[in-house]
């Protein structure tokens, strides 16, 4: 039950892995008490820091929306998107159409296909 | 007579008494309808791990119904099984403790989750139904009762998409789903009536012990391959699958990721199991690896730009089912070839499975956390999420170990299958496992994006009052993270007991015949 898996070219152990972050967290814990302790609450020591603007109340200005995350890589594939922004067409027509021809084209292989 | 015997007739026969008894106990009120809708489903999962623990340390299960005796399936004097007949071995029983699972956590979740609409009756109904189907699929050892349990599944999941008949997204759903699933089911029937025509049976076992490799064969297997790929939404054939999961309520999203698991049970056991003839080490395995590698590709590149968090896993679903298709074409490329399986074959097929057991967990358990943002919040659009984390602190935990998970991160289950998928298929050819690896690369990219999107940030306006999803849907969801974290501290275990002997059972064709045919 607790032993390593094998694949025949390597395996693994979850423990090993479980144990490495729990030394991972203990590091960190030590890394965070060196912070200080002696800051005055509820002044501007305290307050978020936002390159010295007025944190606004509304979370939802400062924040960036999911629709602009990976912009930079959705605009470098920007071709393949055209392409599969085409192929999904919400038509039920175009779907089938696509149904229709990979029974075709599977078909075809299997057909054709040797051993 | 002993009950266990008994076992897969009652795998299908308690969700489907459960739907036929919904309108009588429905009207019994709230606590005992609720009540019913829990013991069926968590019956209906005892009864699968009780299959589960007879077949993983035992033999196949044969049940004959209508017979003189329920394990007599070659009356005297007949070549071939003439009655409906069960066969359940280890690579069955693993899709059906899946579904089980899924269906009972949809069930606690679905609870509080449609408490506030009516229509009840028709839900558990339906969602019974839904259950039978796709358990039924994984039970039965005769073609045409699959085509019939396809069927029923497919009527439910259209009833069930359709289910808030206010919104024209989720008729549209339905009705695009339900428009290619009839051209596929017809396929499907004319496929099964040609067996039937040349073979004179429609038992999985027999067929196999008779299949002939020829032109009708071939064509046949085609048909069974593309509409069972479709089911399971296998590219490009998938783009019913993130309308119909986006729109149907999320209870029943839960269990369509492992009625698409029954689909694909059916694609593997069609091309190990009746067709091993035609589709071993030769251009069926190859179709099954490209196939799986466009699903994988293509389903994450459409996910990575989604902001309708439903939509983003439904897409995500595609890419997962493409890993699996992937593996098991590994297996059935190395199938004819002992030396071939020795190296990687067992491989591929013990980690396409792994993987199909963690996505239909982690992959349900991410649907139910979308499921629970929609019900505090309001809305799927992540663009007007943020900062809920604080309000919703379980929730946070159960998505944070469902998109470690699927993402493929150490420690996590998903890691472990994916592993196992890479170094098998580069035994095959490098571009596979790189494929693979630019998959879970951009799976993670996407479900990081999710986190930062609905969880992270400063707490929105509209959002403050927001609180943690009521107890029965963070029980669904619990159920599924347990799940998920057995199977991530236990791979070992998980492997050689369970995963391993459904490959084997999978792979070793004769066992599977002989349990129907003896020594035919």
């Amino acid at each position: 039950m607790w032993s390593q898996l094998n694949s025949g070219a390597g395996y693994w152990n979850v423990f090993i892995w479980i144990i490495f972050f729990a030394g991972i967290s203990c590091f960190v814990v030590w890394i965070r008490s060196f912070g200080r302790m002696d800051y005055k609450r509820n002044t501007d020591q305290d307050e978020i820091y936002w390159e010295g603007n007025e944190v606004p109340d509304d979370g939802a200005s400062i924040s960036v929306p999911a629709s602009s995350s990976y912009w930079g890589f959705r605009v470098a594939m920007e071709p393949l998107y055209r392409l599969l922004d085409k192929f999904h067409s919400g038509s039920g027509s175009d779907y089938a159409g696509y149904f229709v021809v990979t029974v075709a084209l599977v078909g075809l292989l299997i057909l054709i296909g040797g051993k | 007579m002993n009950i266990r015997d008994h076992l897969p007739a009652f795998l299908v026969m308690l969700p489907l008494l459960g739907a036929f008894l919904t309108p009588a106990v429905g009207s019994l009120g709230k606590v005992i309808r609720n009540g019913f809708y829990i013991l069926f489903s968590f019956l209906t999962l005892l009864t699968s791990l009780s299959i589960g623990c007879a077949v993983f340390w035992g033999n196949p299960m044969v049940y004959v119904m209508g017979g003189d005796s329920f394990a007599l399936t070659l009356p005297s004097g007949m070549s071939y099984p003439v009655r409906i007949l069960f066969e359940i071995d280890a690579f069955g029983a693993l899709f059906a403790i899946c579904i089980a699972i899924a269906s009972f956590a949809g069930a606690l979740f679905s609870i509080a989750y449609m408490d506030k609409f009516s229509g009840w009756k028709k839900y558990l109904a339906l969602y019974f139904m839904l259950t039978a189907g796709a358990l039924g699929m994984c039970a039965t050892g005769d073609l045409f009762n699959f085509f019939v349990f396809v069927e029923i599944s497919s009527i439910a999941s259209f009833g069930l998409v359709a289910f808030w008949r206010d919104k024209p997204e989720a008729i549209e759903a339905s009705f695009k789903y339900m428009l290619v699933s009839q051209i596929a089911a017809m396929l499907l029937l004319i496929g099964i009536g040609s067996l039937y025509g040349k073979y004179n049976s429609v038992t999985m076992a027999a067929l196999s012990s008779m299949m002939r490799d020829g032109y009708l064969e071939r064509v046949v297997i085609a048909l069974i391959f593309c509409v069972l790929a479709f089911k399971c939404g296998a590219f490009p054939m998938h783009t019913w699958m993130p309308d119909a999961y986006a729109e149907a309520p999320t209870g029943v999203t839960c269990l369509l990721v492992t009625v698409s698991q029954a689909s694909f049970y059916g694609l593997i056991r069609v091309c190990y199991s009746i067709f091993p003839r035609i589709a071993t080490g030769g251009v069926v395995g190859w179709v099954l690896i490209v196939i799986g590698c466009m699903s994988m590709f293509f389903g994450v590149m459409m996910a990575v730009v989604q902001h309708e968090i439903k939509r983003l896993m439904g897409y995500h679903s595609i890419s997962q089912v493409g890993y699996m298709l992937l593996a098991l074409g590994v297996g059935l490329v190395a199938l004819g070839d002992q030396k071939d399986m020795i190296d990687y074959g067992y491989t591929a097929m013990k980690g396409g499975l792994f993987h199909a057991a963690n996505y239909s967990i982690y992959k349900a358990l991410l649907f139910l956390c979308a499921g629970s943002l929609y019900y505090a919040t309001g809305t799927r659009n992540l663009d007007k999420m943020g900062g809920l984390a604080r309000n919703m602190p379980w929730t946070t935990g159960m998505f944070v170990i469902a998109a470690a998970a699927i993402s493929g991160l150490p420690p996590f289950n998903g890691f472990v299958s994916k592993w196992m998928i890479y170094e098998s298929s580069f035994a095959i050819h490098p571009i596979l496992p790189a494929i693979a690896m630019v998959t879970s690369v951009l799976t993670l990219a996407s479900f990081a994006k999710v986190f930062q999107a609905a969880f992270l940030g400063p707490a929105k306006a509209d959002f403050v009052a927001v609180r943690e999803a009521p107890g029965f849907m963070l029980a669904g969801m619990a159920v599924l993270t347990v799940a998920t974290l057995l199977l991530t501290l236990f791979p070992s275990w998980f492997t050689s007991n369970i995963f391993e002997k459904a490959a084997v059972a999978l792979a070793d064709n004769a066992a599977y015949v002989r349990a129907v045919m003896g020594g035919i």
